[in-house]
């Protein structure tokens, strides 16, 4: 049974690790910290596995679990160096076969983004990744006027930080 | 939005990440230990619990009881603490009630909102201890303002007054102080998210 589960997981965790790891890079700005949150998440989405019901998709699931040990569980990393700032945050991100321009933006949008504070790095992710307000109300906790009135002044924000 | 529709296609286009994990490698990550804040608030709520307990066991309790027995005061210290260990455990149950509740499967504003109530449970037994506390040293001093009463004038009585609303204030303080920093620091970025997310409900 517990054997089982655990098979089921690594599974729906590995093809879904990628959420983390997005997760991670918007949260912490150096490998350091991206591992110790990275560490985190894995820890918490195993922990809570067993009440996954299926009644969702797990990458919804995993959203949901993996935002709340960002924003709440999480203690930043006192290792955290200051120095190797945001250069290294788009880090090792294959770069075969991407546009330059985007591989910019893309980086650029990293930038804004950090500067952004914890809830609305969660609202411009699950933008960025096309959740309905449906969603991103339910992983909030908050109602859905109010997910959309905080949404449009997240992004409010992030195009300032975007064309400084 | 044409400005962010630009980016978002960057973030849609974004190769998946180079060092990607093997199902051994997340086993091995997912079986170690969490250093998440809910498990520091209840390690730093049991030694409290503890820590608050043991300052009984510091006081050579004979020989304060033979000092109440003088003052009368035997039988208000006895009932007094047997309410005292009631509400001990109410605490403690209480706390890993609220404990056992957390669950990052929760909405945020729910996880978070746990959370500050289960500090909270602790920083109410604190405060009832440290009420406990006061209410003692108050009793013991008027007890024994009593007991000397004709060996002393009323510049003594208000020197022993003052001397000790001065100690307790002293001790309260201190302890409020040591409070804001443990809990300032561990919960500094919780607190601020969760304001973040109530301002809203207040608004509409």
């Amino acid at each position: 049974m517990q054997k089982d589960l655990e098979a089921k997981f690594l599974s729906d965790f590995e093809k879904n690790q990628n959420i983390a790891h997005k997760i991670c890079r918007i949260y912490t700005t150096n490998q350091d910290a991206h591992n110790d949150l990275f560490q985190e998440i894995t820890i918490q989405v195993w922990k809570n596995y067993s009440k996954f019901r299926g009644d969702s998709k797990f990458s919804t699931w995993m959203y949901r679990v993996a935002l709340n040990t960002a924003i709440s569980l999480y203690r930043k990393s006192t290792r955290t160096i200051k120095t190797q700032d945001i250069n290294d945050v788009v880090y090792k991100i294959k770069s075969t076969d991407y546009d330059d321009t985007e591989e910019r933006q893309l980086a650029a949008l990293y930038k804004a983004i950090h500067k952004l504070n914890d809830i609305d790095k969660a609202l411009i992710l699950l933008y960025l990744e096309n959740k309905p307000y449906k969603e991103i109300s339910e992983t909030l906790g908050i109602s859905r006027v109010n997910a959309r009135v905080k949404m449009n002044r997240a992004k409010e924000k992030l195009k300032k930080f975007l064309i400084p | 939005m044409d400005l962010l529709d630009k980016y978002k296609k960057a973030w849609e286009n974004q190769p998946e990440e180079a060092n990607k994990l093997s199902a051994v490698e997340i086993y091995k990550i997912a079986q170690s230990k969490s250093s998440s804040i809910v498990k520091w608030i209840f390690i730093i709520g049991l030694l409290e619990f503890v820590v608050l307990n043991a300052l009984y066991f510091l006081i050579d309790m004979d020989q304060a009881y033979a000092e109440y027995e003088k003052m009368g005061l035997e039988n208000f210290i006895f009932y007094s603490q047997i309410i005292a260990y009631i509400i001990l455990f109410y605490f403690l149950w209480m706390f890993y009630m609220n404990y056992k509740r957390i669950s990052a499967v929760d909405s945020t504003k729910k996880l978070m909102t746990k959370i500050i109530k289960t500090r909270k449970t602790v920083r109410n037994y604190v405060l009832f201890n440290l009420g406990y506390m006061v209410l003692i040293m108050f009793t013991v001093t008027i007890a024994s303002i009593n007991l000397k009463f004709d060996a002393l004038n009323t510049k003594k009585i208000l020197l022993i007054i003052v001397l000790t609303i001065i100690v307790t204030a002293l001790i309260l303080g201190l302890l409020w102080l040591f409070y804001q920093l443990l809990y300032g620091i561990l919960l500094k970025k919780l607190n601020r998210n969760y304001k973040e997310l109530a301002k809203l409900d207040a608004i509409n």
